[in-house]
């Protein structure tokens, strides 16, 4: 039989499994399945089980919650399945004609293929609840999402699927459960549990060598609350200013810092004006006034000006080697 | 095509077709982002489903007449009217993509972005949503940008670009980009007569003018090689001590040659003002560069300063 047409037929009979499964009130045995489901028909006993724990493994992958129980009290042992309703169906959700414009826009934003049709997939489904995100909408929005990481797909996916995993950092083996992911000025984050130092980790996915590799099974740890994860992803904020440094900016140049500070009447040279900017003194901020060369330049405190000096004449004399 | 894929598609399909009867073909197609090809396989698939039994009146019923002349009517699948709930990934997939388009855009659409987000989260029961930070500036110039760029006007920036050089363009606004983690205003720039991208957090004000944009050629395509494109771009490597290797993660690096004591990063810089900032930055963890012309701007620089400062 040809592969396509071999396609053809699963899809057709895991669709009849599902169906059947939904309109069950009570657990259905496999002889009973096996009997309704005109696709188990005609196989070997051998063949059907097998066939069978592959279409219930295949269902439950794509997140139809195929349950297992039994429907009667003294004899647990007689397992039976079914899928209840209001666990598998999409609860139902309205949107304002704002909401699906931004939905629509978001159809387009990943440029990593997978996650790009998983959010079409999506989409999909709120267009069969009724939905309809505009895709024609004109683009003078154009978000976009990407993931160069190599090891973003595995990474994510496990993050998703709630699965322990193995990767090399920085050199080093780690063993982690993902928790979250974040996105920050076009670098992808995983925080999550190090089992080996038994406490909340961040990795930047760019520091991973090759791909991470799972090491145990879905769902088998639990993702704390929200608070607890908020905590995680403060490191990534940058500190917060707590120095006062008085900068002479030269007319016209450096409008970031002259925005971020405010005009003081301290004097400064001819061609400059004095402000006042706050900084973190775990900040890089000798490199920041550096990069600015002749146009900034520290009047006060002290420290900082001798720093500032100090570099300017490394990269002015003869330290470039 | 595998069977999963398909599966899941037929699971949003049914229900979809039975809101949409009398659909076109081909709309359904695009807007399950499938061909028309694929669609009339699915439908295939569904000729044969329904209740259990299997019986001639069980089975979902579509209409080949119709579909003969390319609309769908599929009717007997009152078993299947919801859509099935979001796997996590697709919910995550979702949540991000549309994370994104709240960093970019403003109030005017704003609302729509962040009260689709509670209801999805709301929807999609994740624990953990992923988090989405993007460099995009200040909302009020974002809604300046696109007010001009809806009234076809252009618009005076007062902008610093990399290598931290302050200028006045006047440009045509077209459209707001992100790439890399930073948004872009993609502009012509008639002095220039050219397509120019200014990032966004380094517009510090946007002037409106009365100036009309006239016809424009086609923006390019802001795509992963466009510094790559630049004509001016020349290579150069900059030897840096191990604890300077940050620098890799924030600047686009050609290759990296890792050695004991030291790094070497090779880069493309197209603007030797970029170059001469980073060098002035990065100061002592910068070890040598080559070719070593490459930094008299920055020692030039860096000796102007020290003259103002020993005279002050």
């Amino acid at each position: 039989m040809a592969g396509a047409e071999m396609t053809q037929q699963k899809s057709e009979r895991i669709m009849n499994l599902t169906i059947c499964l939904l309109l069950a009130r009570r657990y259905v045995d496999k002889a009973n399945i096996r009997e309704v489901v005109e696709g188990y028909h005609g196989l070997t006993d051998a063949a059907f089980e097998r066939t069978f724990e592959r279409d219930k493994d295949e269902l439950r992958s794509l997140g139809v919650p195929v349950e297992t129980g039994s429907n009667d009290v003294f004899f647990p042992d007689e397992v039976g399945y079914r899928i209840k309703r209001k666990d598998f169906e999409l609860p139902a959700i309205e949107f304002t004609p704002a909401e699906t414009a931004a939905l629509g826009l978001a159809a387009s934003v990943w440029e990593s293929a997978t996650q790009a049709e998983q959010a079409v997939s999506a989409l999909a489904k709120l267009r069969a609840a009724g939905v309809d995100p505009d895709p024609g909408r004109p683009a003078c929005l154009a978000p976009a999402i990407g993931a160069r990481e190599p090891s973003f797909g595995a990474i994510w996916a496990a993050h998703a699927d709630k699965v322990p995993i193995s990767f090399s950092y920085k050199g080093q083996p780690r063993r982690v459960e993902p928790w979250a992911m974040s996105f920050r000025r076009g670098a992808w984050y995983l925080l999550g549990r190090d089992r080996d130092k038994a406490e909340a980790r961040m990795f930047k996915l760019a520091r991973v060598d090759g791909t991470a590799t799972r090491i145990g099974k879905p769902g088998s740890y639990q993702v704390p609350e929200a608070s607890e994860l908020d905590q995680g992803w403060q490191h990534l904020e940058p500190g917060g200013a707590d120095e006062v440094a008085v900068v002479a900016i030269r007319d016209g140049r450096a409008n970031d810092l002259r925005r971020r500070g405010r005009a003081c009447s301290l004097s400064a040279p001819k061609g400059y004006v004095a402000y006042q900017v706050e900084y973190a003194r775990a900040g890089d901020f000798v490199g920041e006034v550096c990069a600015h060369g002749g146009d900034v330049l520290v009047i006060e405190p002290l420290d900082l000006r001798e720093a500032v000096i100090v570099q300017l004449a490394t990269v002015a004399g003869e330290e470039i080697r | 095509m595998t069977s999963a894929d398909q599966v899941s598609r037929l699971l949003a399909l049914v229900p979809y077709l039975q809101r949409n009867p009398d659909v076109d073909l081909e709309a359904t197609a695009i807007a399950f982002g499938i061909t028309t090809k694929q669609l009339l396989k699915d439908l295939d698939v569904l000729w044969y489903c329904g209740l259990p039994g299997g019986l001639p009146g069980d089975l979902i019923e579509i209409d080949m007449d119709a579909l003969d002349s390319g609309r769908i009517r599929l009717s007997n699948a009152e078993f299947l009217t919801r859509p099935m709930r979001f796997t996590p990934d697709e919910a995550l997939s979702l949540l991000v993509a549309l994370r994104a388009v709240a960093e970019l855009a403003d109030t005017s659409d704003g609302d729509g972005v962040v009260t689709a987000l509670v209801k999805l989260e709301a929807a999609t029961e994740t624990a953990q949503p992923p988090k989405v930070s993007v460099a995009t500036g200040a909302v009020e110039l974002r809604e300046e940008l696109r007010a001009a760029i809806a009234a076809k006007l252009m618009v005076e920036l007062d902008y610093t670009d990399a290598g931290l050089e302050p200028s006045m363009p006047v440009v045509a606004p077209a459209q707001l980009i992100m790439r890399d983690g930073y948004g872009y205003l993609q502009a012509w720039n008639p002095a220039r007569a050219d397509w120019r991208s200014y990032r966004l957090d380094r517009i510090g004000a946007v002037r409106n003018t009365d100036i009309p944009v006239g016809a424009l050629p086609d923006p390019p395509d802001f795509d992963a090689g466009w510094l790559e494109n630049s004509p001016e771009a020349r290579t150069v490597t900059l030897r840096l001590a191990p604890r300077a290797g940050w620098i890799t993660e924030y600047i686009p690096v050609v290759a990296t040659r890792v050695r004991q004591d030291w790094l070497e990063v090779e880069l493309l810089v197209a603007d030797p003002a970029w170059l001469r900032s980073w060098l002035l930055r990065l100061g002592a963890d910068l070890l040598a560069v080559f070719p070593d012309d490459a930094a008299v701007g920055a020692r030039t620089a860096a000796a102007e300063a020290l003259t103002i400062y020993r005279a002050g």
